[in-house]
């Protein structure tokens, strides 16, 4: 078993050698000059503005939260779509009740105002 | 093909993670992490024993994919409850949340 | 699934639909300006929609079917279903006037109150660990957003929190369990999981049995989160004591007969073969949390606090229960036992905290020395009171001493004398605190200026039903017994 997975220990030593080797060359034949560019977070980048650790509107936690649940609710179509054919008419009206439940959380939220912006 | 015991023990180590975090983070939103890990661990579980044990059919695969769905509506409610919280107390560590006691 | 399974379907399927019809009627209607008349009535609808739901129980009645692959439609099932079905009722009852004033969304409370129901009647009704699962999940994930409902209440959100973290992880643990069982049999039916360990699992999963002892005690840490069982109990105090009252009445009752109902069935049909594993454990278990809860209660000053604890203990009584089964057509099956203990307990247990909430709608008060003088300041609700109190201890004429008749003469029989010792011993101790109430409302001076408790029309109507049904069950319990009896009928149990 073992056996098959020496390539990947290979892979694994040749990468790790090629870039303590990358590192080590240009730390020391590498000139040395500093400029206020070279020390800026994007060199010739967009120039930074504020802290990126301040404080943004709780707005976009409620969209996140409301994307996360529909977008993982959807992968429950893939069991369905890969026996689609298999279930008939049957499963398509179970599909259709479990959107339609879908539905009405998200007539919710919209009702609610969660997706305009305040 | 991998022997199910590595997975199993993978599993194990990653639930045992997951229950070490839910139990001595002090931020709710790192327990909730904590049990999103035991969670995959179950998941990893599922569909390993479904490749390596099951007689038929494909429950493993499918009782996985029901609870990435099930963890995703928890994390969403249990989110929701920790903006409520934020809101009216400024902070969502677990041991400052405590007026009711005995 | 056919026309025939859709019959056996029909209270989730009428449930469901009554959920989505108050959430939209609430939503697209009557949260227009000049509606507010009209939204008083969205509990009724919601009642109307528990009652049809009782009726669509009537095709489920008789006989041990299986419906559409995971779902049983058993005597059994049908108990508990029923049993939801009532306690929620009495539920929306007692929330009316105390949700009046505390919060405008009124209509997702009782939208979400019939959806509970909905998870309750597939949880106790599933015969396959996914839909277990989905059940339980369903139950908790609502059950949060209850319990938190109350956004501005400080209370109210410590007690949400509190229940999601303990309930998060005690739903991944047993999850793990059931990936263990899965693993140790190849399915999940709950049929299969009993047929595999019964005979010498084949295949590729020979040799994984022994998985099932780690099992029974992952699983049992799931349910016994539901059922507030010792050590899974730490969050019950604080949430019953943060929740709305009439979702704390909910909790103690339903969603704990949810988990007992669960445990029940799978212990039975699947862990058959290790009985003598998780009875030693049940009796161990029921040892400390009869104990344990009933010492902690004897030092509560919140009567929500009291009552939180006197639950757990209670939950300690019913866990005899299944610990002590003998399924042999005897009188005491240990089970029967066990549904007698839940619905008297239902009763009793709802209508405590219906009085609870009359006293706090009218005062805002919930320590027990608030409860001085009662008797002056309203007879009816201090001998209501009294009355459920002595139900929760076990003194007969009451419904509470039938469930504990039952419960302890199946450990009798079956010769568990420490058991037994052990119980009657925390019944002494657990009259010693009810009785302290009772000591309060009679016997102690009301405060200066304390004025007569009103109680609205709703809340009359809870106190009427469970006071009536707890002395009724206590005095002429011959239905109950052999409703009981009957409903310990399980699928697939050999």
């Amino acid at each position: 078993m073992p056996e098959g997975y020496l390539p990947i220990l290979v892979m694994l030593l040749v990468t790790g050698a090629f870039a303590t080797i990358a590192l080590v060359v240009s730390a020391v034949l590498g000139p040395k000059r500093s400029n206020p560019a070279k020390d800026e977070a994007y060199e010739s980048g967009i120039l930074p503005f504020g802290d990126a650790r301040r404080r943004f509107p709780v707005q976009f936690y409620v969209i996140a939260v409301l994307f996360i649940l529909f977008d993982v609710e959807v992968i429950l179509m893939y069991p369905w779509a890969v026996s689609a054919r298999k279930l008939g008419v049957f499963g398509l009206i179970e599909m259709a009740i479990f959107l339609g439940i879908l539905l009405v959380g998200f007539v919710y939220a919209w009702k609610n105002d969660a997706f305009k912006w305040q | 093909m991998v022997p199910l015991t590595w997975y199993l023990v993978l599993a194990a180590g990653l639930f045992c993670i997951g229950v070490f975090g839910a139990l001595a983070r002090k931020n709710a939103v790192g327990v909730l992490m904590g049990v999103e890990l035991m969670l995959n661990a179950v998941n990893i579980n599922l569909v390993a024993f479904w490749r390596h044990t099951a007689v038929s059919g494909m429950t493993g695969q499918l009782f996985a994919i029901f609870v990435i769905t099930v963890a995703a509506a928890e994390a969403a409610v249990g989110l929701a409850l920790f903006i409520a919280i934020y809101r009216q107390r400024r902070t969502v560590n677990v041991e400052e949340i405590d007026t009711m006691k005995g | 699934m056919n026309l025939t399974d859709l019959t056996y379907l029909l209270p989730e399927l009428i449930l469901l639909l009554a959920a989505t019809a108050v959430f939209l009627l609430d939503l697209l209607w009557l949260k227009r300006p000049g509606a507010e008349g009209k939204r008083a009535l969205l509990p009724y609808v919601a009642l109307v929609g528990l009652g049809l739901a009782a009726l669509g129980l009537i095709p489920s009645l008789g006989g041990v079917r299986q419906v559409a692959t995971m779902l049983a439609a058993d005597p059994f099932a049908v108990f508990f279903k029923a049993l939801a079905i009532i306690g929620v009722a009495v539920v929306i009852l007692t929330a009316i006037p105390y949700l009046r004033g505390r919060t405008p969304y009124r209509g997702e409370f009782y939208a979400l109150l019939l959806a509970v129901t909905l998870a309750v009647c597939l949880a106790v009704g599933a015969t396959n660990l996914v839909l277990i699962y989905l059940g339980m999940e369903f139950l908790s994930i609502t059950s949060y957003v209850l319990v938190g409902f109350l956004r501005h209440d400080c209370k109210s959100g410590e007690a949400a929190l509190k229940y999601f973290l303990y309930g998060a992880t005690a739903s991944a643990v047993m999850l793990y369990g059931m990936s263990l069982l899965y693993g140790a049999t190849g399915t999940t039916d709950l049929g299969g999981i009993a047929a595999a360990f019964a005979s010498a699992p084949q295949g590729a999963g020979a040799g994984l049995a022994w998985l099932g002892t780690p099992a029974i005690i992952l699983l049992l840490a799931g349910f016994g989160f539901k059922a507030s069982l010792v050590p899974f109990h730490q969050w019950a105090p604080d949430t019953y004591e943060g929740a709305p009252t009439p979702v704390t009445a909910f909790l103690s009752t339903v969603s704990k007969a949810t988990g007992f109902a669960v445990l029940i069935r799978v212990f039975m049909v699947v862990l058959a073969a290790m009985q003598y594993q998780w009875t030693a454990l049940l009796i161990a278990v029921s040892i400390v949390t009869m104990t344990l809860g009933n010492l902690t209660a004897l030092r509560q000053t919140n009567i929500k606090r009291l009552l939180a604890y006197s639950s757990i203990a209670q939950a300690g009584y019913i866990l005899i229960g299944v610990a002590a089964v003998w399924m042999s057509g005897a009188t005491f099956t240990g089970l029967n036992g066990v549904l007698i203990y839940l619905f008297a307990y239902l009763f009793t247990n709802v209508g405590a905290f219906a009085v609870v909430t009359a006293v706090e709608s009218a005062t805002g008060a919930t320590e027990v020395k608030d409860y001085a003088g009662l008797v002056t300041r309203s007879p009816w609700l201090a001998g209501l009171l009294f009355v459920f109190l002595i139900s929760l201890a076990g003194i007969p004429p009451t419904g509470g001493f039938m469930g504990k008749f039952f419960v302890f003469g199946a450990a009798v029989q079956q010769r568990l004398w420490v058991l037994v010792a052990i119980a009657a011993v925390n019944s002494v101790i657990a009259a010693f605190y009810y009785l302290n109430v009772v000591r309060y409302m009679f016997f102690t001076p009301a405060e200066e200026g304390a004025e007569p408790i009103g109680v609205a029309w709703p809340l009359r109507g809870a106190l009427l039903v469970t006071a009536v049904l707890t002395l009724l069950l206590g005095l002429a319990p011959g239905p109950l017994i052999t409703w009981a009896t009957h409903s310990v009928q399980l699928l697939a149990l050999r």
